[in-house]
């Protein structure tokens, strides 16, 4: 495990992939900052907010040679020839991609210190909203492997991983949709009013109950809740093991 | 040592490999032999544990590669058709990698890496990004990963192909001086390639195995006819009927002429064609036809395939 996280983090610093991602959110990070900063009230808690709506372009960069890059070379041969386990190949990449996201994160830690040291506030909702960023970019993360697992093209990799997490930023929008959707079959069949009101409740309510947003939002105000952080882990694992099943796959497979 | 027990590897309606038997014995070489597609590689992969059998069972010094898979990786090393190198690394960074995956300690570490990089003779390349070399010298890095971690088998797929002719007379010494402490099988689709290295030949064509035999049996199969090719200033027919009279001759082909320089292929039967060649050479004399090549071809596959199929139909 060790040594595929290892040569998985020093690779993004041997190509342009680790630099880019880094000052993508290096410059995202210093202007909201910057712009909270210059209107003289600055909240961390807010910030790492914002930032984590940015996930969706700075984890596909991240993700998408995980897997598909070794597919393309002929070295995921190595995986499966030497005694190293397909669990820990797949540990270990995420265990990179996160180490990556540790590192840019370290433009926050200036910022809490920047704004500690001016007699600012740090308080227990911004550590809230620090935990739910590093829950959530594993789950993430975990899905841009997934991503990056399916095919050996890493734009491919890339638009796949980016759309599910852009699906999962706008869940809330897609429930409200398909809530109002389901109400208007359900009118069309011709269910009474009240009954297809409640047909369309459960929809919009089974669909948002999936979306991490939702459920994280009470942690800012320094309220956790664990069977949130539950969740984004369930979900974030549920997607490591798809992806060793589609290692495995390739052994097995028949086509 | 190796036992390969009735592989069979379905793909589709497509059988690529059909019942592969065969053991490779401790400190021998194997050739591994077949056209393209023949399902070299796919045994291969199903060995190294790349590739799941459809059945059939594979035992690696007693370990079995689906049931004990790490302790059976452990004593292979393989060289794919494409060595996995990573082109963003250099030359030590990758070896220290593969050590780490094949889990070398980290004391035997350099000794090891040491005596690997002078065999292969890569050292004045080890702080160089493997993207930037040579075909031969990126399939010698690929050898020497296959060699880390000391396993006593070592499996190498076609490890001479696009290499430059030196190349390739470097890379079989190697193979013969790695042969002295390690089983390994060898890939071609180049019979004189496999002659030059291997103890025992395994045959296969369409996922089948034509022939398993002992290198020296193989060329005696092969021996008991043996092809010439003679060029010559003269007529074409004449000369070709002429030669057919001649004993120990059993056909004679001709093939071109051009500018009263005439090709005509020859087959000897029995083993010693030298006392044959010596006869062409009086009569084709005394005829007063010089001339100007005479010289021996190396069977092609093809034909190794054809004697080997057609002897089985005789029996």
């Amino acid at each position: 495990m060790y040594a595929i996280f290892k040569r998985e983090f020093l690779s993004y610093f041997r190509s342009p992939v680790g630099y880019v991602a880094i000052a993508i959110f290096s410059f995202l990070a210093g202007f909201i900052f910057y712009s909270q900063y210059s209107s003289g009230s600055v909240n961390i808690g807010s910030e790492v907010i914002s930032l984590r709506s940015f996930f969706v372009i700075i984890v596909p960069i991240i993700t998408m040679g995980l897997l598909a890059e070794d597919k393309k070379r002929g070295t995921d041969i190595l995986y499966y020839t030497t005694p190293v386990s397909l669990f820990n190949v797949v540990v270990g990449k995420v265990l990179a991609a996160f180490a990556l996201f540790a590192v840019m994160f370290i433009n926050v830690i200036i910022h809490i210190i920047v704004t500690v040291a001016c007699g600012g506030t740090f308080g227990v909702g911004a550590i809230g909203t620090i935990i739910v960023f590093f829950f959530m970019a594993f789950m993430f993360i975990s899905m841009g492997l997934f991503a990056s697992a399916i095919t050996d093209n890493q734009i491919v990799s890339a638009i796949v991983s980016f759309v599910l997490i852009l699906i999962s930023q706008l869940l809330s929008v897609i429930s409200e949709y398909a809530g109002t959707a389901a109400n208007s079959i359900a009118t069309v069949f011709g269910v009474k009013t009240y009954k297809a009101l409640a047909f369309s409740n459960a929809i919009k309510k089974a669909i948002s109950w999936l979306d991490p947003f939702v459920k994280t939002q009470d942690f800012r105000l320094g309220i956790f809740s664990v069977s949130a952080l539950i969740f984004l882990v369930s979900v974030g694992v549920l997607f490591m093991y798809l992806t060793f099943r589609v290692l495995e796959k390739k052994r097995w497979s028949q086509a | 040592m190796i036992e390969i027990n009735k592989l069979v590897k379905v793909y589709g309606d497509k059988k690529a490999v059909n019942g592969i038997s065969f053991t490779v014995n401790d400190d021998e070489v194997l050739g591994f032999l077949g056209p393209n597609g023949a399902g070299k590689s796919t045994t291969m992969n199903i060995i190294t544990g790349y590739l799941s059998s459809t059945s059939g069972t594979v035992k690696v010094n007693g370990h079995d590669i689906l049931e004990e898979p790490e302790l059976a990786k452990k004593e292979i090393g393989y060289l794919p058709e494409n060595p996995p190198l990573y082109n963003d690394m250099t030359v030590n960074e990758y070896l220290d990698f593969i050590c780490d995956l094949k889990g070398v300690a980290k004391a035997k570490r350099k000794h090891m890496l040491d005596r690997i990089i002078t065999m292969v003779k890569i050292s004045d390349v080890t702080d160089r990004l493997i993207g930037n070399l040579s075909k031969g010298y990126k399939q010698r890095v690929g050898i020497a990963q296959a060699m880390v971690g000391d396993p006593s088998i070592l499996i190498l797929d076609e490890p001479t192909v696009g290499l430059d002719p030196s190349q390739i007379i470097e890379i079989r010494k190697l193979i013969k001086s790695l042969s002295k402490s390690h089983s390994i099988i060898i890939s071609s689709h180049i019979l004189p390639e496999i002659q030059e290295v291997a103890d025992r030949v395994v045959i296969i064509n369409h996922g089948k195995i034509a022939a398993i035999d002992s290198l020296s049996d193989l060329s005696k199969r092969l021996l008991g006819q043996t092809k010439l090719l003679m060029t010559y200033t003269g007529p074409a027919k004449e000369c070709a009927e002429k030669i057919r009279t001649l004993h120990g001759i059993s056909s004679a082909v001709p093939k071109i002429t051009k500018n009263k320089v005439s090709q005509i292929e020859l087959t000897v039967v029995g083993e010693n064609s030298t006392e044959i060649r010596a006869s062409i050479f009086f009569m084709m004399a005394k005829e007063g036809w010089p001339i100007l090549e005479l010289r021996s071809l190396e069977p092609t596959l093809e034909e190794v395939f054809l004697s080997i199929t057609s002897e089985k139909k005789g029996a």
